[in-house]
């Protein structure tokens, strides 16, 4: 009955927010407000009334324990939790330094007639269907990057699909995020200040040092958005992390999984089994709250650099 | 002789002229005055002397500038900036470094000290100059943001002196100052005069009367007139100079 | 005369490091880029190919995707469900994205259109999956009372007016297009908002005093006046913002679910980038075939409105 109410009165709501704004603009705008807030509200609600089954049954040890075994109905999320983490790791280690190169080529190496060119690509790369870049990575890269990494050492690499592809996959879908911000940050270097970086004497890659030290909060804000970007990317990690939710490993060079993988993997199977639908939903809970946790901080740091 | 020299400079932003044939001499160890009312291009012909109006990728520049007989487009862009230093009209320390970085990082960069203990004694000795030492010897670690806007024009003299620079670039260094600061910039450029070359910007005809030694006077982007000051001021040979400098035009 | 040397030196070695850290900067700045032709190289290589091998690009675009055993088949079905819940998606997402956009803007002197804009910002950022997720929860709780006493009584009510309706509007499954939309759209909705409220942020003072005082009300000042200093940004959001949904999988996943045939919106409906999803880890040669096909149309409706939403911005 709640779920109904809630569905059935969503339309009068915004029907009311609208009339609002021909009668009382500030009211029907602030209901449009309320909107959004409340959908946050709800899904952090709901996700804590769909996982409390299994927390209620298991307590915080879903979170602590490896091994996902259905037929036991035995679950833990702690190996793609460290998958998460890994893949995460991973990729902003090498997003970051491709993010940076491409705020300072923007910005202080193309001609000006080039960058909004080069702009344009990259929010392109940023706008690229992630099932796309899943394509990619199960045809191409996974196995490109197995026998690179073969090469270099053999054996490494087992599979094609592992934590580590995975890893260099988001690391090209969210170099656009932290890119992005970082551009803003460099964008708004004051000339004056820019001139005084030149007049003692700077090269232009010192300069590039010297003003991505001026904007380093954006820089940290850039790695924020992006790790959680990377932390809450699904289908196209799924497509390429080997989908193993049994063993719990902490070699990147192995088939894994992460969190949102495998509430991809596993949920269309989930209805047969009593405990496994609150287990996943605990797994989108921990997504949302790091989301949430992340989100907060790098929107704090970005606030507080615009002195 | 001259220590610098234009040779028919000009200038456009765009499709825009802003200096259009500029040809003035300026003698060494002395102050000379770029007067005019604003928009006359005062403002770019120090960016061309020390080569920041490459930072303006639409700005157009052809004739040529020397130093010493040597044309500066010719010459390595980090050398003659270490020759020519530049004190702004908005100060503009680099606002997230500290206080002895802002002045050392030109230092530093360049390579032009030894060790620690030298660049410490250059720093001081430039914030010294400057007058501003007695303020921030207690926290040279403070980001030179959170210095008031006096203070912050001085640490930006600071900056260029540590160069110690055979020309300085001035450009209405004491717009944004109080009274009291202005007659300190000023009593510290006729001490400097002694060891280098200073143009001075100034959109105040006063101030240049007070200190410079030479004055041209600039308008729409020409030289109407140039000379030692007293000339300028006593007996200005142009209708349009004589305007300026009793106040007529602006 | 050795001090000059020394310096000159010094120099020389500062311009080569710059080249040296410059090239280094560029060098990850393209790589940054790089993988993007890679890929749409790679789609358009072996989706073309499979298309042309699939029956062609009118069969493909219409007929019923191949089983494992066939010889041709095509997207039609994903074609329509994707065109079907990107513009509802897109429209619902605009219509509430814009006013919240012009309030998180305009009003930020109030504490709760901050509170607002902190919701926007976290939403914006928010794993697509989890709203995937979010909408099922909501559509699983709501489903059967839904049927029972509002959308059973209705379908029975309009029937006569044709079998056609009843494609639309009836009693709803736990996977349906209108999931898939309103998940789409709850993507879409933080997108449209931001662009919009740095708009109207960016608005010059004078401009928006003029708006007050020429526009009357406070309404036709922000929507009537002042829309013409924002309508090209709030369509750029709306361009870009509707080829970002038309490319999301994650929460289409658990909400529109995916299906093989040309089916009615109120049961589970097929999508392209699903079956590009679907069909590219089954293990059938055919089937990755129909899936780089479907990814070179998909990325071909992304890229006409990205290149649209660039130049018109």
């Amino acid at each position: 009955m709640l779920g109904f109410l809630l569905v059935v009165l969503l339309i009068p709501y915004l029907i009311a927010a609208y009339g609002l704004l021909f009668v009382k603009l500030r009211w029907g705008l602030r209901l449009f407000g309320a909107f959004i807030v409340a959908t946050i509200g709800l899904l952090t609600v709901m996700f804590l009334v769909e996982a409390y089954p299994i927390i209620a049954r298991d307590g915080v040890a879903v979170f602590l324990q490896t091994g996902w075994d259905p037929v036991r109905e035995s679950y833990g999320v702690l190996q793609a939790l460290t998958g998460t983490v890994l893949t995460s790791a991973v990729a902003m280690a090498l997003a970051m330094p491709m993010a940076l190169g491409v705020a300072v080529t923007i910005n202080e190496i193309l001609p000006a007639r080039w960058r909004g060119v080069f702009g344009s690509l990259v929010d392109l790369t940023a706008t690229m269907p992630t099932v796309i870049y899943g394509l990619w990575g199960l045809f191409v890269l996974g196995p490109t990057l197995q026998s690179l990494v073969n090469t270099l050492a053999r054996d490494t690499m087992t599979s094609p699909y592992t934590l580590f592809t995975a890893g260099v996959l988001l690391a090209i879908m969210i170099t656009p995020y932290a890119a992005a911000v970082i551009r803003e940050g460099y964008a708004l270097v004051p000339k004056p200040v820019e001139e005084a970086i030149y007049a003692v004497g700077a090269t232009r890659f010192e300069a590039a040092l010297i003003k991505l030290r001026y904007v380093r909060n954006y820089i940290l804000g850039g790695f924020f958005l992006a790790l959680g970007r990377a932390m809450g990317e699904t289908v196209a990690v799924a497509m390429v992390v080997g989908g193993n939710f049994v063993r719990f490993t902490t070699n990147i060079f192995e088939s894994g999984i992460t969190i949102s993988s495998l509430i991809a993997l596993q949920f269309p199977n989930a209805a047969s089994y009593q405990y496994m639908v609150p287990a996943l939903f605990a797994g989108a809970l921990l997504l949302t709250l790091f989301g949430l946790a992340i989100n907060a901080v790098a929107i704090y740091i970005i606030q507080r650099g615009q002195i | 002789m001259a220590k610098v020299e234009f040779k028919n400079l000009r200038v456009s932003f765009g499709a825009s002229p802003v200096i259009t044939g500029v040809n003035l001499s300026i003698p060494d160890r002395s102050i000379t005055a770029l007067m005019g009312p604003s928009g006359s291009g005062k403002s770019t012909i120090l960016r061309v002397l020390n080569r920041l109006i490459e930072l303006y990728p639409e700005a157009r520049v052809s004739g040529e500038v020397y130093l010493d007989g040597q044309n500066i487009f010719d010459m390595n862009v980090l050398e003659l900036r270490r020759k020519v230093q530049m004190i702004f009209q908005i100060p503009n320390p680099i606002p997230n470094l500290s206080i002895f970085e802002n002045v050392a990082l030109g230092l530093k960069l360049n390579r032009l000290v030894r060790g620690r203990g030298e660049l410490f004694e250059r720093v001081k000795s430039a914030l010294e100059k400057a007058q501003l030492w007695d303020e921030v010897r207690n926290r040279l670690d403070m980001p030179a943001g959170k210095l008031s806007g006096g203070q912050q024009q001085r640490l930006c003299v600071a900056r260029a002196l540590a160069f110690e620079p055979e020309v300085l670039l001035a450009d209405e260094p004491t717009a944004n100052l109080d009274p009291e600061n202005t007659a300190k910039v000023e009593a510290l450029f006729l001490e400097l005069k002694k060891e280098m070359t200073i143009v001075l910007v100034t959109h105040y005809p006063p101030q240049a009367a007070r200190i410079s030694d030479y004055a041209a006077f600039l308008y729409k982007g020409q030289i109407v007139e140039w000379g030692p000051t007293k000339d300028i001021f006593t007996k200005p040979g142009h209708e349009l100079t004589e305007k300026y400098v009793t106040g007529r035009l602006y | 005369m050795t001090a000059e040397r020394k310096a000159e030196n010094i120099t020389a070695v500062r311009m080569v490091i710059n080249w040296l850290g410059l090239g280094l900067f560029a060098l990850l700045g393209v790589a940054a880029v790089v993988p993007l032709f890679l890929i749409i190289g790679d789609v358009y290589v072996k989706g073309i190919d499979a298309i042309n091998r699939l029956g062609g690009l009118w069969h493909f675009l219409t007929g019923l995707p191949p089983t494992p055993y066939e010889e041709s088949g095509g997207i039609g079905p994903m074609l329509v469900g994707t065109l079907y819940m990107t513009v509802l998606g897109a429209l619902l997402g605009i219509a509430v994205g814009f006013p919240l956009g012009v309030y998180i803007g305009e009003m930020r002197r109030e504490k709760f259109a901050n509170v607002a804009r902190a919701g926007v910002n976290v939403l914006v950022e928010f794993p697509t999956i989890v709203i995937g997720l979010f909408v099922y929860a909501v559509m699983s709780l709501a489903k059967e009372d839904l049927n029972l006493y509002l959308l059973d009584p209705l379908s029975r009510t309009i029937s006569p007016v044709g079998g056609w309706i009843t494609q639309f509007i009836g009693p709803l499954d736990g996977f349906n297009a209108y999931a898939g939309a309103a998940a789409l759209s709850i993507i879409m909705i933080p997108y449209v908002a931001l662009i919009t409220a740095s708009a109207y942020a960016s608005i010059e003072q004078p401009l928006r005093e003029a708006a007050y005082a020429t526009g009357g009300r406070e309404f036709n000042a922000l929507f009537v006046v002042l829309r013409k200093a924002v309508s090209r940004a709030v369509l750029t959001a709306a361009l870009l913002g509707t080829a970002k949904i038309a490319g999301e999988t994650a929460p289409l996943l658990f909400t529109a679910f995916g299906n093989f045939y040309y089916a009615p919106f109120t049961g589970p409906t097929a999508a392209v980038p699903l079956w590009v999803w679907y069909a590219a880890q089954t293990p059938y040669e055919v089937q990755i075939a129909s899936a780089y096909g479907a990814a070179a149309v998909l990325l071909t409706i992304i890229l006409t409105i990205f290149i649209i939403a660039r130049i018109r911005g």
